[in-house]
């Protein structure tokens, strides 16, 4: 049943995506030709050339520096954001599911309140309050996809609980943890994790969404939404400034997800499923 | 049949509760911004003297607890109270904004939802192939683009350079259908290249999880061919986790469609809750969230009663 | 500098009264009013009709149509669409007669105006003495929560001579009176108004429709005071919040006029070639403020360190695209007339500022700077400082705040923040609303033996040439001690499209100072 499977190629496509930002992010601020914040040229949105490979941008800095250091920022807050409301979400759905009625609907309710609020009024209601810091926002962008992640986490986790091999091990007389650790948790791995794959890519967005309400990184430092953001501007004359770090996010995000796309078709095959 | 309909009882009974849940989760945020309404109002103005006068106006120097106490018993008789910014009823301004909110987000749903599906189950069918991959890029690549890049690419080919559309979406009272397309086709194209990605992606993943049930194969080693397989026996199991990623997708067009408000200038909903949170507006902000949470409340409500319906193990 | 300024020194009341009965008389039949900027010379014939939509920067669901509450350059722009005052401002700031056909005081103290006849309300009640003291005088109710407030509190007393007579009375004697009078917040109301949901005015345009945060629409007054005007028949004014839309929906051709374009739009204004800006050099600005009550500001050095830190001519080329005024540390913008020209700018000096750091004895430590997108220009100018500060071996760490709640939460709150202000009609209010010790703006905590009492003088001075004299001592000292770096003065850049004539500048703000619905017209 190779119908089912995700293609390789793809894979490795998104492997190599994945591990060239995971390398940026780790060693760009050190090859990068300037620093962050510094001015290198009077002349602003300049085209690609040998000097700014990249151009410039709004203020004359180096559109390549700050991409290189800009992923950074990207990656560490969106990886961190997406898989914090992973786990968060999935223990929470599965404890809802195998727990009693009243937890269940306990935990439910309280979610649902929490995602009634729009993630963007949550965080400028948050930040307003308290601050901005990296470690804010990624707390931030995680507790607004952790309603997300709950709600599809319990849902698989329900379909699951109803499944016959967990009727048969709840017959056996096992205990609801070895159910959930058991029994469901790994049966809900790749749509979770396909799941958080996405919600990376969210992470990343609602980032820059956040940068155009001026909410976001403090300057100098920017991350990727961010510098499309802050050279917007430059969009009417086709300045590298702003679709640079625009091409960076959806290489990036195409990247994870491939990856995670390819995972899933693979561990399929190594656990002999399908 | 019974048991559903007192399944769907017992859940809106639940959706009151729910409400004031979040009543009190945006009283106890709110009540951590520095500053209130006074001082927003008087802005750069505001001395200490002048402060205390407006506080005294606007009933500020009662406790907070008091004044929401005051705001959640006028809510229950119908009455949302007076904005602190403007003096005006918080009815008036929300009857100004949510019928605008809820007709974008009625075109946005009407035009993403069916497509969105489509283009899932479509993937599913043919996963693996070109097909697959094709949509699957597509889909990755629409979610991979930051909303506000989008909306004003739009607007400089559509608006700017062709002239073809209205930059602002605004079709002024009475306006004919073409004036109408030309003031939505925009923001609605927008809010699609956020939606579908979601949707679609959530609805093959969800297809294809099935597709790997034992039962599937079963079906599919009597012979029965892909797409039967597909609609017959996969898309009704999967219905509860599709429902559900539509019900998240389309929460997100009431409260999370500030961007777009913003760039198209769209009187809605999302930036008078914006606007309530700026000026420390709490029975305008207070009210705002009550809808988005009823509106929420609503859409999972009938992505659960989907679920239930289409799975009848869940109706124990 | 021109007549109706000379006209509040050394002449005789009965003098005074004439010369502004004359400019009066002539600007009310003949609609001929001495027209703001230069821009106009060029423009074509006025002529009526034409509907236009206008987009400003900043609206809310707090926009308000009581002009003592008006905050932004919206409600200011609907304030003068709707409502009259007793002066208004001419090209160069300089007031004009308008409800008040003549003024009159002999020490500057009381003043008495001469309220212009046979102007009605909307509602068709005539405009008397009463209307105006009403009007004057609930800025000092604190009910109202009026903006100017503090400076109604100046206003001892106003009451009518006559039903078109005025007597005001001030607290100390302020040459600048009339040019207050002429800011939207003074505009006058009938008698009695609390309810202001109809825009009770006796001004150019009346109210068709208002929802706050979404659209105002007037019509055409017909029965406005000054014959033949306005010319438009109707005006749309919006709030488009995001610069890149607001610029493209003039491109598209969805509205007419916009205000506060980025320079950097200006490009592509002008080469669409329907579409036109219009810069007014003004003194508005953001200014770094160094808390003189706190560590590290109350060290002489550490500040005049940070002052040679700033590179004002990369502000200006790099931030604001050139356009802009050089600043040199106190609040007057060089093309004022009384702008100290012989004290020299002070340049980027990064030995003079290590030199000073080093005096300081303050540290290298981490000092947080705060910025905000709402203090224009704040957040780069604070990162451009860091950098600055970067080479000397200081090490400034930016905190930008959101707007929302950055005036009453961060800004004067800090050691090191940034503020904003907008131009002040006159010398005289700039200095005492930011700079006097006893002022609740005074932002840096600033005093300076002399300094208050040098304001007070040149407020009742009615000799320009020794008020001159005094402004430039004030500059001096603001520009050596005063605890606030004032990097660049910035200009308001409106952006119009072409048919709309009659665009000049009055420097209060974009937009013709807020003012422009009585005099452009639209020739499409």
């Amino acid at each position: 049943m190779n119908l089912f499977r995700t293609l390789r190629l793809s894979g490795s496509i998104g492997l190599i995506l994945v591990i060239f930002w995971l390398a940026v992010a780790l060693a760009g601020p050190a090859l990068a030709p300037h620093p962050l914040g510094e001015i290198v040229d009077y002349d602003v949105f300049l085209p690609m050339s040998s000097t700014y490979p990249m151009g410039t941008d709004y203020l004359g800095r180096d559109v390549l520096s700050r991409i290189l250091y800009g992923a950074r920022f990207t990656i560490t807050i969106g990886a961190a954001a997406a898989i914090f409301a992973g786990i968060l979400g999935t223990a929470l759905g599965i404890f809802a599911a195998v727990s009693s009625r009243m937890v269940d609907e306990t935990l439910s309710r309280f979610m649902d309140a929490l995602s009634a609020i729009p993630g963007k009024i949550l965080a400028l209601v948050m930040i307003a309050a308290l601050g901005s810091s990296v470690a804010l926002l990624i707390m931030i962008i995680g507790v607004s996809y952790t309603p997300g992640c709950y709600r599809i986490a319990r849902s698989l986790a329900v379909n699951l609980n109803q499944m016959d091999f967990v009727q048969v091990a709840r017959a056996r007389g096992e205990g609801r943890f070895y159910l959930a650790r058991v029994e469901i948790f790994p049966n809900m791995i790749h749509p979770m994790l396909t799941d958080v794959g996405l919600r990376f890519v969210w992470a990343v967005l609602l980032l820059s969404s956040l940068s155009f309400i001026g909410l976001g990184m403090q300057p100098p430092d920017a991350d990727l939404g961010s510098l499309v953001r802050e050279n917007i501007s430059g969009l009417a004359e086709g300045a590298p400034a702003v679709l640079m770090p625009a091409v960076a996010i959806a290489l990036l995000t195409i990247g994870v997800n491939l990856l995670i796309d390819s995972l899933r078709g693979q561990a399929k095959t190594a656990t002999g499923e399908v | 049949m019974k048991s559903v309909l007192f399944l769907i009882l017992r859940r809106i009974g639940t959706v009151l509760l729910t409400l004031f849940l979040v009543s009190m989760v945006v009283f106890s945020l709110s009540s951590l911004l520095p500053g209130d309404a006074a001082q927003q109002l008087l802005g750069q103005s505001a001395t200490p003297e002048a402060v205390a006068a407006l506080r005294e106006v606007l009933g500020l120097d009662k406790p907070g607890h008091l004044r929401y106490l005051d705001w959640l018993r006028g809510l229950i008789v119908g009455d949302p109270g007076i904005s602190l910014a403007n003096d005006l009823p918080v009815a008036q301004l929300v009857a100004e904004r949510l019928p605008r909110s809820l007709l974008l987000a009625g075109i946005a749903a009407l035009v993403s939802v069916p497509l969105a599906l489509t283009l899932g189950i479509a993937s599913a069918m043919y996963g693996g192939t070109r097909v697959d991959r094709f949509l699957n890029t597509l889909t990755l690549t629409m979610v991979a683009i930051p909303e506000f890049l989008v909306a004003t690419t739009l607007v400089l080919v559509f608006a700017v350079k062709l002239n073809w559309v209205s930059a602002l979406s605004y079709a002024p009272p009475g306006a004919s259908f073409g004036q109408f397309i030309a003031a939505y086709a925009l923001p609605v194209l927008t809010l699609f290249f956020v939606l579908v990605a979601q949707m679609a992606r959530m609805s093959r993943a969800a297809v294809l999880d099935q597709l790997s049930q034992p039962y599937v194969e079963m079906a599919v080693l009597k012979g029965a061919s892909l797409p039967r397989v597909v609609l017959r026996h996969a898309l009704p199991n999967a219905i509860g986790p599709i429902a559900n990623a539509v019900a998240l997708s389309l929460s997100y067009l009431l409260g999370g469609v500030i961007i777009v408000e913003v760039i198209f200038n769209y009187p809605g909903i999302a930036s008078l809750m914006v606007d309530s949170v700026a000026n420390r507006d709490m029975p305008l902000l207070q009210t705002c969230a009550m809808i988005f949470c009823a509106a929420y409340l609503l859409l999972v409500l009938i992505a659960d009663i989907c679920a239930i319906v289409s799975n009848p193990k869940l109706r124990t | 500098m021109n007549d109706s300024n000379r006209i509040y020194g050394g002449m005789s009341r009965r003098e005074l009264l004439a010369a502004i009965g004359a400019v009066g008389l002539g600007a009310g039949l003949g609609g001929a009013l001495s027209l703001p900027g230069s821009a106009l010379a060029a423009s074509s014939i006025p002529r009526q009709g034409g509907r236009i939509r206008v987009a400003c920067m900043s609206s809310s669901t707090a926009d308000t149509l009581d002009p003592a509450k008006g905050a932004l350059s919206t409600d200011y722009t609907r304030h003068y669409m709707v409502y009259s005052g007793l002066t208004q401002f001419d090209g160069d700031l300089n007031p004009l007669p308008a409800l008040a056909e003549s003024i009159a005081s002999d020490d500057m103290t009381v003043w008495v105006f001469n309220l212009r006849r046979g102007v009605e309300f909307h509602s068709g009640k005539p405009l008397t003495a009463a209307d105006v003291v009403y009007s004057l005088l609930r800025h000092k109710d604190k009910t109202v929560a009026s903006k100017v407030a503090s400076i109604a509190a100046n206003i001892r007393s106003a009451r009518a001579l006559t039903p078109h007579q005025v007597e005001v009375e001030l607290a100390g004697p302020n040459v600048d009176f009339p040019v207050i009078l002429a800011t939207s917040h003074f505009l006058i109301v009938p008698e009695g108004t609390t309810d202001f949901s109809t825009a009770p005015g006796c001004g150019p345009y009346k109210l068709k429709e208002f929802v706050p945060g979404v659209r105002t629409i007037v019509t055409r007054n017909q029965n406005y005071w000054k014959p033949g005007r306005p010319y438009l028949d109707e005006i749309e004014l919006i709030a488009i919040s995001d610069e890149m839309a607001r610029v493209n929906a003039l491109l598209s051709g969805d509205v007419q006029l916009v205000n506060a374009v980025d320079p950097r739009s200006i490009r592509r204004i002008s080469a669409s070639g329907t579409a036109a800006v219009q810069e007014t050099s003004s003194g508005l600005y953001s200014n770094l403020i160094m808390r003189q009550d706190q560590f590290p500001g109350n060290n002489p050095d550490f500040v005049l360190a940070l002052k040679y830190l700033f590179d004002r001519e990369t502000i200006k080329r790099a931030l604001f695209r050139g356009k802009g005024m050089l600043g040199n540390d106190h609040p007057v913008p060089p093309n004022h007339k009384f702008y100290a020209s012989d004290l020299p700018v002070r340049a980027h000096d990064l030995d003079r500022a290590a030199y000073h750091l080093r005096r300081s004895g303050v540290g290298k430590a981490p000092f947080p700077l705060f910025a905000s997108p709402a203090a224009t220009g704040s957040v780069d100018m604070a990162a451009l400082l860091q950098l600055s500060a970067h080479k000397i071996g200081l090490n400034l760490r930016v905190n930008r705040m959101p707007s929302d709640g950055y005036w009453s939460n961060h800004w004067m709150k800090h050691p090191l923040s940034f503020g904003n202000v907008n131009p002040r009609p006159s010398i005289d209010l700039l200095l005492s609303t930011f700079f006097v010790s006893t002022a609740s703006w005074n932002e840096s905590a600033w005093h300076h033996p002399g300094f208050d009492q040098l304001v007070i003088a040149a407020r009742g001075e009615a000799d320009e040439a020794r008020r001159r004299q005094m402004y430039v001592d004030a500059q001096v000292m603001i520009h050596e001690h005063c605890g606030v770096g004032i990097p660049l003065f910035f200009s308001f850049i409106d952006g119009f499209d072409k048919r709309l004539q009659g665009m000049g500048t009055i420097p209060t703000g974009g937009l013709m100072g807020y003012s422009f619905a009585e005099y452009v017209w639209w020739n499409g």
